[in-house]
């Protein structure tokens, strides 16, 4: 494992709210970030993640807890002397000045000779792939092309850690898709330690090493996306990646449970008798037609043919269950009303605690 | 909890040098240039040999002739107020309804801009040269003699026609932005335009009004130059009366006393302005102009009614200026009205003395009072310190006072030991600058608020400290309003009196004040000269400024180009 680069213990940061008096924005929150890694912060709209980024930067004192950067505490530090990039939603581009004095701004606040800015400069536009554009102004860029300056801007003075705060929601689907496997490819070339807020799972799972996923000020669980999918910590968890059935079940015995009549061999190690709550995600559900009345038996309630794959909702007793096939180039889609077996796969189902 | 955030501010602070720096220097200043002369004012009005007593005041307020100047400052403030938000209202409604063509409104805009960048007693001596004894109006046309231009009438008129602009600027964008779809669709539905009229447009100009009202009913209640000329000994208002008791009598106190009566109301007023009404001025911008029939909320007699109206007053102004550009080119207006270019001569040899002084302190002021604004604009609107707020205040409170209490205020404060600077032109100067720079102050508030604060961190993420990022960044981004706010300075540097009056000396003068000798030796020749020539000079100021503030071309600019005369 790669030496840590920057570690919060127990941060805390809380606001006056004006109605609510003072509100926690940030709550106990502790994380590492190895050196060379990409830990993504995710979580919905006011849960702390563009606080906790600031933090890190210095815009933002915690008001308890420690921050260090390699090794450095730097709770109190300025941001102008922690030497970190940061990226910000609106790019914040100097409108003032041009593409290559935007870039070369923080070397020319180190004071660095004039041959090795236009040096370094070109150098960085090149990697973005803004080679002639140093003449151009802000305001004559398309959203994507800013988005460059800005990530060449922050990266061309080596910094000891990129910050990201949503990069990519100004930008529509397509660009957003294409920059962000940019900006992890250069994070990954450039070897730089890395934290990126967003609110979309979807691009925390496609750019991250790591995922910490923030619920109202807290984190709730720290993993990779494959932890996060297969194993939530939580139901907040379980809903926010992906799509998710949580499906109350009893335990027969320790390696068996029941879901509405319906009896699955999962060994779950518990004693028999306990309600338990399991993660099922769609793709863990098979339906299959069979004889109405019998026990076990669904009814189709919804179908969306998506192509490559057919979601389904499906009513088993009192519960709705969603379930996802992708196999129907051989085998016909399932009409509405229809009754059908639910066969729920052991080896994904998860148990929350 | 309140102490939390403040130690936590105070500590950031205290790791910036820079800001720190920056913000004990401004403190000091205001400090020094603000409350210091205020407290010694209140002091010397408030004690009696060494101990506080009220007497001086009860004294005062039992004086028939002060408390006669009392009440008449409140009627003539008031009169004004109501007079010029009329006279604002009709130009700002010829100006936004009666689909007036572009030069028309142009002429319009002069009549009402001319005011604001005048020396002070341009309108006096205009209505002096129209109604006095040998006046061209009362004696040439009408064929009066020995009429009085001098009274509570002529005083109203010459105030009403020099800060009726400030109604107009006020009320015309809030009357522009009541969408005209809001009139045509009560017209639509049937009502007639003068109901309209009653029920929609002038409803939804209320604040704009109290607004206008209370700006005029301030700028009456300060006005020193007007009365001092025109009101003559039957209509004595307070900041004539705290003038000639300190220049005629030398009487201190008295001269504290008198302006502390003046404080009240002023105060008053513009607590009122800012906190109350000023709050309430929204505009309803719906975004959608579109195709807007402007003239149809008005009926066609009554839109020709306005026009007509408002032409005759812009004229009637534009006369005056006429007039004094006329009076300063004859011999002896009146009299004889042969041309000559002695006054001319005469200002630029005797004058000048008062010319190169003006314009020295003009020009030392322009700079400081420009950084000074845009200084204390950003840290109230970007920083946080302690005493952040009571700074926004303080940097008011020159501005919001009458001109006489600054001026009696820094006379009493700066005349004696330990800070004896009355005589030089530091004095003055700093008058100025803590007096006029407050238009800077919030056209670099407006400014920043359009400003992403992502900017300034972004410069700091990328290893610029504060002062770094503030040259780098902030500034540049806000040279509008600094230009905004040393065009102010400067204008007001060259127009104005109230204060300063107080502060010349021997070896500093200004031009305002020798018009002013200039009149009451009735030298009406060459005080029509300064007037010309202060004109001349504000206006060439004002076009490079424009000029500047045009390719500067943020969207921003054009906001800080209006701040530049509504200051
Ligand atoms: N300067 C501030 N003053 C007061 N409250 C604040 C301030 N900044 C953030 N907050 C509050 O702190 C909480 C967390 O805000 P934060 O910006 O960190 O959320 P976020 O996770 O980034 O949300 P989003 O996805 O919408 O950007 C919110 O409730 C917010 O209202
Ligand atoms: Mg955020």
């Amino acid at each position: 494992m790669a030496p840590i680069s920057i570690r919060l213990d127990r941060v805390s940061k809380r606001f006056d709210h004006t109605v609510k008096g003072e509100v926690y924005a940030v709550r106990e929150v502790s994380l590492s970030v190895a050196e060379g890694e990409l830990l993504t912060l995710l979580g919905p709209s006011g849960c702390g993640k563009s606080t906790t980024l600031r933090m890190i930067a210095g815009f933002e004192e915690p008001d308890e807890g420690m921050i260090s950067i390699d090794g450095r505490d730097v709770t109190h530090v300025l941001p102008n002397q922690r030497g970190i990039g940061f990226m910000f939603q609106n790019y914040a581009l100097f409108p003032h000045l041009s593409v290559f004095e935007n870039v070369a701004y923080g070397l020319r606040v180190q004071g660095k000779p004039a041959a090795e800015i236009a040096r370094a400069v070109g150098e960085v536009l090149e990697l973005v792939g803004l080679a002639n554009y140093e003449r151009q102004q802000p305001h004559q860029l398309s959203g994507g092309e800013q988005q460059r300056v800005a990530l060449a801007r922050a990266v061309v003075f080596q910094p000891k850690v990129l910050l990201f705060d949503e990069p990519l929601s100004n930008l529509d689907a397509k660009l957003r898709v294409e920059m962000r496997e940019e900006i992890r490819s250069l994070q990954k070339r450039v070897g730089i330690t890395t934290v990126y807020v967003t609110h979309d799972q979807e691009e925390a799972m496609a750019i991250s090493d790591r995922i910490a996923v923030m619920e109202r000020g807290e984190v709730v669980q720290d993993g990779t996306a494959q932890d996060l999918y297969y194993r939530p910590a939580s139901e907040f968890v379980a809903r926010f990646i992906g799509r998710t059935n949580i499906v109350p079940a009893r335990v027969l015995s320790p390696t068996e449970v029941e879901v509405e009549g319906v009896r699955i061999a999962f060994s779950s190690g518990l004693a028999a008798g306990q309600a338990v709550r399991l993660v099922v995600r769609p793709e863990m559900i098979d339906l299959h037609p069979a004889a109405a009345g019998s026990s076990g038996v669904a009814e189709i309630t919804h179908h969306t043919f998506l192509g490559e794959k057919t979601d389904y909702q499906a009513k088993l007793g009192a519960l709705s269950l969603q379930a996802t096939a992708s196999d129907h180039y051989r085998k016909p889609v399932l009409d509405i009303g229809q009754p059908v077996a639910v066969r729920f796969h052991a080896q994904g189902i998860h148990v929350l605690k | 909890m309140a102490s939390r955030g403040f130690a936590s501010e105070g500590r950031r602070v205290l790791r910036d040098p820079v800001l720190l720096g920056v913000i004990v220097v401004l403190w000091l200043l205001l400090a020094l240039f603000v409350l210091y002369p205020l407290t010694v004012l209140l002091v010397r009005a408030f004690s009696d040999e060494g101990r506080l007593t009220l007497e001086p005041l009860l004294g005062s307020l039992g004086d028939a002739g002060h408390r006669a100047a009392f009440f008449n400052s409140l009627i003539l403030a008031a009169t004004v107020g109501v007079l010029g938000t009329l006279l604002g209202f009709l130009f700002a409604l010829t100006a936004t309804r009666t689909g007036l063509g572009r030069r028309w409104l142009t002429l319009l805009d002069a009549a009402a801009l001319l005011p604001l960048v005048s020396p002070p007693f341009t309108t006096s001596i205009a209505i002096i040269f129209s109604f006095g004894p040998r006046g061209f109006i009362s004696h040439h046309l009408l064929g009066f003699d020995n009429v009085s231009a001098y009274g509570f009438v002529s005083t109203a008129l010459a105030e009403t026609l020099t800060y009726f602009p400030f109604a107009y600027l006020t009320l015309r964008p809030i009357i522009a932005a009541i969408d005209p779809n809001l009139e045509e669709m009560a017209f639509s539905l049937g009502g007639s335009r003068w109901r309209i009229f009653r029920t929609v447009t002038v409803p939804l100009a209320i604040p704009g009004f109290a607004n206008a009202f209370l700006l005029l009913f301030a700028a009456s209640l300060a006005d020193f130059a007007t009365p001092l000329i025109l009101a003559g000994n039957s209509f004595p208002v307070l900041p004539t009366q705290a003038y000639l008791q300190i220049t005629g009598m030398f009487d201190f106190k008295g001269g504290a006393v008198l302006s502390l009566m003046l404080l009240v109301p002023a105060a008053v007023v513009y607590l009122l302005q800012r906190y109350w009404v000023g709050r309430r001025t929204y505009v309803t911008v719906t975004g959608k102009v579109g195709q807007r029939s402007r003239t149809r909320a008005i009926a066609p007699w009554a839109s020709a009614a306005l026009v007509v109206a408002t032409v005759m007053v812009a004229v009637s102004i534009l006369y005056f200026y006429a007039l004094l550009v006329f009076a300063s080119a004859v011999v002896a207006f009146g009299a004889n009205n042969s041309f000559t270019w002695h006054h001319y001569a005469v200002i630029f040899t005797e004058g000048v003395p008062a010319i190169r002084d003006t314009l020295i302190i003009a020009l030392i002021g322009m700079p400081l009072g420009g950084l000074y604004g845009v200084l204390v604009g950003y840290l109230i609107a970007r920083r946080r310190f302690p005493g952040r707020q009571a700074m926004e205040i303080v940097s008011m409170i020159n501005y919001a006072l009458p001109g006489t209490i600054v001026g009696i205020a820094y006379l009493i404060a700066f005349n004696d030991p330990p800070i004896a600077l009355t005589g030089g032109a530091m004095i003055i100067v700093a008058c100025y600058v803590f007096r006029y720079s407050p238009t800077g102050i919030r056209a670099t508030v407006a400014l920043l608020s359009q400003i992403d604060r992502s900017l300034e961190e972004a410069s700091s993420s990328l290893g610029a400290g504060s002062g770094e990022t503030f040259r780098r960044v902030t500034l540049p981004l806000i040279a509008p309003a600094f230009f905004a706010g040393l065009g102010v300075v400067f204008i007001r540097s060259m127009t104005a009196i109230s204060a300063t009056i107080f502060l010349v000396s021997l070896s500093w003068t200004l031009i305002t004040v020798r018009i002013l000798e200039n009149m009451t030796e009735m030298a009406l020749g060459p005080a029509a000269a300064f007037s010309v020539f202060v004109i001349v000079v504000v206006f060439a100021v004002v076009s490079v400024l424009s000029a500047i503030l045009a390719r500067l071309r943020t969207a921003t600019a054009g906001a800080a180009a209006r701040s530049l005369l509504g200051g």
